[in-house]
């Protein structure tokens, strides 16, 4: 269904999915349906906040720049120049700011310890649930030991597991380029990490 | 998926997701378990879409977007203790707020570099905006600014050489 060209001018936006879906919103934007720029911030939001976590960014940075690039697209509503590929413009608009961000500072500590703070703590927990937090743990720090562009692939592989982003999966599943190999080195350093931090892989 | 459904550490066996990407049956899983991890440990925050479609409803589309200047020694505390000062910048234009508590919210104790008499609008959901002008030197104060959700947009006045400007920060939650 997203190989066609469906008159996706003609259609109400609420009734699609995925690529069609977003072109759509799109368009409506531009003339003003704010519902279907409200539709696209809560559709894609998720996705540009894991690409932002993906680079390194801290979670506070991360909202930031969520937010700097809806506002980047809003202002370039009508230069975005292919509707459908709205999501990879979105990719790509993150990773721009993410690294203007970055610059000037030096690399950011690899491991992002502010999110294990919202980890359950295991005070007060029954045996099993501590156990499952040590091996989150153990599994967390290995992947935050990974270059930001294995943390970033593998969130977004994460992510394409689910059903209402197969646009990312359809993304990652193209041949072109060397995603299938750079994926596996991905998933075999963080197995190796996992090995040195003590955790079964 | 919901991580708290899951009985001990391991990965969710024999779970379907909608990725098939011809990985190995180990690598799915591991996957799976780093799936209900990231949902666990770094989950998008609650607000975020509401605060990002608060920051875009925005009247005149033709603005640059500033960054907040942040301390990095308070990444991680942030959201425990809300900041006495607040930075954002853009281009060759500093803006510096220090916050104060008010009967109703906060004071605001503003300067922009380079100076001169822009005016300045602060956004907070719910509330009406609140606007007042800096000086030539660039200061500004407002008495009581509400808490909550909040942006702050900035109309540079036109000076030599430079064109009228308008700049938007990202929301912040004071």
């Amino acid at each position: 269904m997203s190989d066609g060209q469906p008159p996706f001018e003609d259609v109400d936006w609420r009734e699609l999915t995925g690529y069609e879906r977003h072109a759509a919103c799109l368009i409506a934007a531009r003339v003003g349906d704010m519902k279907a720029l409200d539709a696209l911030v809560a559709d894609l939001t998720p996705l540009i906040w894991y690409v932002a976590r993906g680079q390194g960014l801290d979670r506070t940075t991360a909202e930031d720049v969520v937010q700097t690039v809806w506002l980047t697209l809003l202002r370039n509503l009508h230069s975005v120049a292919e509707p459908r590929a709205l999501a990879n413009w979105l990719i790509i608009t993150t990773r721009r700011e993410a690294s203007r961000i970055r610059g000037g500072r030096d690399r950011v500590d690899p491991l992002p310890d502010d999110a294990m703070e919202l980890l359950p703590s295991a005070e007060g927990l029954p045996e099993v649930e501590t156990l499952r937090s040590d091996r989150d743990r153990i599994l967390w720090r290995a992947f935050g030991q990974l270059p930001y562009e294995c943390q970033e692939l593998l969130r977004l592989t994460v992510l394409a597991g689910r059903a209402e982003y197969d646009y990312v999966a359809e993304k990652l599943r193209m041949p072109r380029g060397s995603i299938g190999p750079k994926r596996g080195r991905c998933i075999k350093r963080l197995r190796g990490y996992l090995d040195e931090e003590g955790g079964m892989s | 998926m919901n991580p708290t459904e899951r009985p001990s550490g391991r990965p969710p066996a024999g779970e379907e997701s909608a990725l098939e990407l011809g990985l190995p049956a180990e690598d799915k899983r591991l996957l799976a378990e780093l799936a209900a991890l990231l949902e666990l440990a770094d989950p998008l925050p609650d607000d975020l879409v509401v605060r990002t479609r608060f920051a875009m409803e925005l009247d005149d589309l033709d603005y640059e977007v500033a960054t907040w200047q942040r301390d990095d020694q308070l990444v991680g505390v942030r959201g425990t203790a809300a900041p006495n000062t607040i930075t954002f910048t853009v281009g060759d234009l500093t803006v510096m707020v220090s916050l104060a508590p008010a009967a109703n919210g906060n004071r605001f104790d503003g300067w922009l570099v380079p100076g001169g008499p822009h005016r300045i609008e602060v956004r907070v959901d719910g509330h009406e905006p609140a606007t007042t002008s800096a000086d030539e030197g660039g200061r500004f104060a407002l008495q009581e600014v509400p808490k909550g959700i909040t942006q702050i947009v900035v109309h540079l006045a036109e000076q030599s050489g430079q064109r009228a400007r308008t700049v938007v920060t990202p929301t912040i939650v004071l």
